[in-house]
């Protein structure tokens, strides 16, 4: 697995910043029992390069049977790319998938232990339900090519946040090797 | 709120495209007649070693924010005195320290943690609450999350929020998604908050301002008490 800090934020993070942020580094792992949930933009994200990344990880999960659950803002709909019809849709009032919806049910229905998180915006509702996931307590598991959002600046900084604190990130290659 | 106002907060750190994207902010303006000041987790472990570079204390006191924590300890204060002059109430957020509530594994965050001095998880005794304060215990990022922070705010009829404290990209963060979730207008007081990079700091304050909240300073903060 790549260095801890040899992804997409890389060129933002200064030594000094990364030294400060030393005691967050550690070895990092997809989940026992993940479901992939999906998180739908409530406005759309311009940059699609996320979209075709997603849509490879949902591809593997859907091979080897990993629940899959798509969290959309009643305000959009799912993007057409990502979602099967066969597929649960649960929706999301707020930025969190979690907050106002009946998503730790889905979870607890389908047997997730863990949770493998994509989509857009990262600065928004990804990270929102990255942070919350983790509150719940689910080890939380991105890979960073399947998160996208309108601004470079906010996705490495929210990404950055998000791999130190709350979330284990990979590459895409790195997380289909331990689904 | 103009938006220009606090523009030079992150303008160092913002791209240009990034900063355009503020045309489209969709936060509720700041206002209302019950506001509610909500610090979160201004507690000693986060000025321990003084008001130094982060870089130097990080050895010694890997929690401690340093000289940005010593930074927003004055203009804290002075908030403080304006909302108890105002009647504005002050629900204080911090870390529960009760040892039957911290098993092992289950952690705000992924940061690798030595045995913490759990004293130092006292509210800073400048920043004390009163005998008729509310005072909430958490054990996530979100003062919100497991807590009957929401509860509170609804007896005591709050219609806005303040909320100041640290960090500003962890559970100053959280906090405010959640009460902007909630459907509180929420304004961060910008000269109350702090991280321990000034990176994240300055983008943090920048998105919440985006998305969620108001970002205010100190002189703007007084205003909106007074006036409620």
């Amino acid at each position: 697995m790549r260095d801890f800090e040899d992804y997409c934020w890389r060129d933002l993070a200064s030594d000094e910043m990364r030294a400060i942020y030393s005691a967050y580094v550690r070895e990092r792992s997809l989940g026992a029992r993940p479901a992939l949930v999906v998180v739908h933009p409530g406005e759309p994200v311009r940059d699609g390069a996320w979209q075709s990344a997603a849509a490879r990880l949902l591809g593997e999960a859907r091979r080897r049977r990993v629940p899959v659950i798509h969290s959309v803002s009643p305000a959009s709909l799912p993007v057409e790319a990502l979602y099967s019809k066969d597929e649960e849709l649960c929706a999301r009032p707020c930025e969190s998938a979690f907050f106002s919806s009946d998503l730790e049910r889905r979870l607890k229905t389908r047997g997730a232990r863990s949770l493998l998180v994509c989509g857009a915006p990262t600065s928004g509702a990804l990270r929102a339900t990255a942070v919350e996931g983790k509150s719940y307590g689910y080890k939380v598991a991105i890979a960073e090519e399947t998160v996208g959002d309108e601004s470079g600046f906010l996705h490495k900084m929210a990404l950055f946040d998000v791999a130190h604190k709350y979330a284990d990130v990979m590459s895409l290659e790195e997380l289909l090797a331990q689904l | 709120m103009p938006v220009n106002r606090v523009e030079h907060l992150w303008n160092d750190v913002v791209d240009a495209p990034t900063r355009a994207l503020l045309a489209r902010r969709r936060p509720p303006p700041f206002g209302g007649k019950r506001p509610v000041l909500v610090p979160v987790d201004l507690y000693d472990l986060v000025y321990d070693g003084g008001p130094r570079p982060v870089r130097e204390l990080m050895a010694e006191y890997p929690a401690s924010c340093g000289e940005f924590a010593w930074r927003a300890l004055p203009p804290t204060i002075e908030l403080y005195m304006a909302a108890r002059a105002s009647h504005v109430p002050i629900v204080h957020v911090t870390y529960d320290t009760r040892k039957e509530t911290d098993p092992s594994g289950i952690h705000p965050t992924n940061r690798k943690r030595r045995q913490p001095d759990l004293s130092l998880y006292r509210i800073r005794k400048e920043l004390s609450p009163l005998e008729d304060e509310l005072v909430v215990y958490k054990k996530r990022a979100s003062a919100f999350f497991g807590t009957p922070l929401a509860a509170f705010l609804n007896e005591l009829g709050a219609d806005c929020l303040l909320i100041v404290g640290e960090s500003t990209s962890g559970c100053v963060r959280s906090s405010v998604v959640e009460a902007w979730s909630l459907g509180y207008p929420v304004a961060v007081v910008a000269d109350c908050v702090f991280d321990r990079s000034d990176l994240a700091h300055k983008a943090s304050l920048f998105d919440m301002h985006l998305k969620y909240a108001t970002v205010v300073e100190l002189a703007q903060a007084r205003e909106l008490m007074r006036n409620a």
